[in-house]
């Protein structure tokens, strides 16, 4: 079905930045929580386009822009996030002084280019839609103006970010070369041919370094602890899932048809297979000696990467897609937590902060724990569902040591994110902490991410049905 | 007529300097500069690989390459002068509040 109507999702998002944009001139300071809501509208009326057009496979623009029922999905994730993570930022952004108005246009920006992405499979249009993502992502890492972390932070982001841009375009011309096209299906399909010419492996391999820096997998995870920590924390949320699930949506739809084309596999396949395992023990190793918050949730993603990419090596799609949902839950809801211990122009992002913090604050005490134990995998949180799924599909499929070193990876990471919650319960505090409480909007969020983590690890058949029809769509 | 191989191994050379600049080179701007060059690597692998095989699709993405590349200089330029206004330098080696 070819029909401009396709758009509607993607062009709501984008009025709506405009909008904030124009309207963002005619307030007040004080008043600049109206352009919150106005993007939440604009954000609801997105999802709600985007959900008439489940199971219809709509297109527009010769194809080269589709919502199968995969990209919706993705689209559904990452627009969740954007109002998670525009309910956390009202508070804060005003007290931590980064009430710029383009903030919320920027939060839009990033996300229509998060979309651009996931509903293509033309690699120039991923590439575009990736850049409109990165500009704004450099420019929201800035936004706190007088904090030098903040700059240093978009300084490493940006150069790190162009890098990886760079090798992405460099093999795009590689496999433009070869095959005359810049369709993933058509590139995948040159992959049959025995004889293939070695610029179309070269092409291949720039563009998975490329996207690896931007899934932030080791060896190409220098920049991440380092954004995390001196971006502003609810861009640090947005960052820790936005980028990440895109570029694991551009890594399925490369593996889903190329697993089962390629003739030789054997490398690409061995190349994936030891950058998982890097990640994932050095990704754990290293948070072990962190004492940020912050430092520690940026190494537990990079970690968290690396077990999406045993999702990826065992061609377990339905695992992966319920891993980011999951993992959006519990990262947001980590990170609202941290963002709920600040007050005006103070964040407290040292562990030694978080001393006693279990029983002066108990409720924020509380569903930080539960959003660590479920990053760290225990049940009954969704976080243990998603890796029991992921883990019991590698199993299936042979690969017994990678899963044998995913486990005992997972298990080191249970002593730092354990180590969080013992502070906060077994700690005399050290430190007099007080913090800003009048946040409706973040308590919010915080109960959703808990029943959306506690869902997803009970009863989470409804969404195993939408993530069937996803995956479906795509084969 | 250039044989299109001498285009490529000319663009697989600027690559490469591009990535060696950007390791080598010690200051915000030239590094920025290296990342520009690999881009134009690119654009070049594009317009040869488009004239040998007489495609006009090739030679329209290097618009889309040089549009990226502006707004790339845009943000990039702002945030560089961010830095310093910040410290009165760009030098990479001086940019180091946060490590571990």
């Amino acid at each position: 079905m070819n029909t401009f109507s396709s758009l509607t999702p993607l062009l709501i998002i984008v009025a709506g930045a405009l909008l904030v944009l124009i309207l963002e001139v005619f307030l007040k300071k004080e008043k600049k929580d109206y352009l919150a809501y106005i993007s939440i509208v604009f954000l609801l009326g997105s999802v709600y386009a985007g959900l008439r057009f489940w199971n219809q496979n709509p297109s527009y623009f010769n194809g080269k822009l589709l919502l199968d029922n995969f990209a919706l999905f993705f689209i559904f994730i990452l627009a969740i996030a954007t109002i998670l993570v525009t309910l956390i930022s009202i508070k804060y952004i005003f007290l931590q002084n980064t009430n710029h108005g383009e903030y919320y246009a920027l939060l839009l920006l990033a996300l229509s280019g998060m979309m651009i992405m996931v509903s293509s499979t033309d690699f120039l249009i991923i590439f575009l839609g990736l850049e409109v993502l990165s500009v704004s992502s450099y420019a929201l890492a800035g936004l706190k103006r007088e904090d030098p972390l903040s700059s240093e932070a978009a300084a490493k982001y940006f150069l790190l970010g162009c890098f990886a841009s760079a090798f992405i375009i460099f093999g795009l011309a590689l496999l433009y070369g070869v095959t005359q096209s810049t369709d993933i299906t058509v590139f995948v399909q040159s992959f049959a041919d025995p004889n293939l010419s070695l610029l179309a492996v070269a092409g291949i391999g720039l563009i998975i370094i490329g996207l690896g820096f931007k899934i932030a997998v080791i060896p190409f995870h220098m920049w991440t602890p380092d954004v995390y920590q001196g971006s502003p924390t609810p861009v640090t949320a947005f960052f820790s899932v936005g980028p990440k699930v895109v570029g694991f949506a551009v890594l399925i739809r490369i593996f889903q048809p190329y697993w089962r084309a390629a003739v030789n596999t054997e490398a690409v396949f061995a190349a994936l297979w030891i950058i998982a395992v890097l990640t994932m023990v050095i990704g754990n190793l290293i948070a072990l000696r962190q004492t940020n918050v912050k430092r520690i949730l940026a190494y537990s993603s990079i970690a968290h990467a690396g077990y999406l990419l045993v999702a990826i090596l065992s061609r377990d799609n339905a695992g992966l897609l319920f891993y980011l949902m999951v993992y959006l839950f519990m990262n947001v809801g980590a990170f609202s937590a941290v963002i709920a211990l600040s007050k005006k122009n103070k964040e407290y992002l040292e562990l030694d902060d978080y001393a006693g913090i279990g029983f002066k604050y108990p409720w924020i005490g509380a569903t930080f724990s539960i959003f660590l134990i479920s990053l760290a995998g225990f049940p009954p949180t969704g976080g243990f569902l998603a890796k029991f799924y992921v883990f019991s599909t590698a199993v299936r499929e042979g690969l017994i040591t990678l899963v044998v070193i995913a486990v005992l990876a997972s298990l080191v990471s249970v002593y730092y994110y354990l180590r969080i919650i013992i502070y906060m319960y077994m700690k005399e505090p050290s430190r007099d902490i007080t913090i800003h409480t009048e946040n409706p909007a973040l308590f919010f969020v915080l109960f959703l991410c808990l029943y959306g983590v506690l869902q997803l690890g009970i009863f989470p058949g409804n969404v195993l049905v939408f993530i069937k029809q996803a995956v479906a769509s795509i084969l | 007529m250039i044989p299109i191989s001498y285009f490529i191994v000319l663009s697989f050379i600027l690559f490469f300097l591009g990535i060696v600049a950007f390791f080598v080179k010690k200051d915000l701007l030239t590094q920025f500069m290296a990342v520009e060059i690999m881009l134009n690597a690119a654009n070049l692998a594009f317009i040869a690989f488009a004239k040998s095989a007489n495609a006009l699709d090739g030679q329209v993405i290097v618009f889309f390459v040089i549009t990226v590349a502006g707004a790339e200089a845009a943000i990039g330029l702002a945030i560089i002068l961010l830095i310093f206004r910040h410290r009165k330098t760009i030098k990479t080696e001086d940019i180091n509040l946060m490590k571990g």
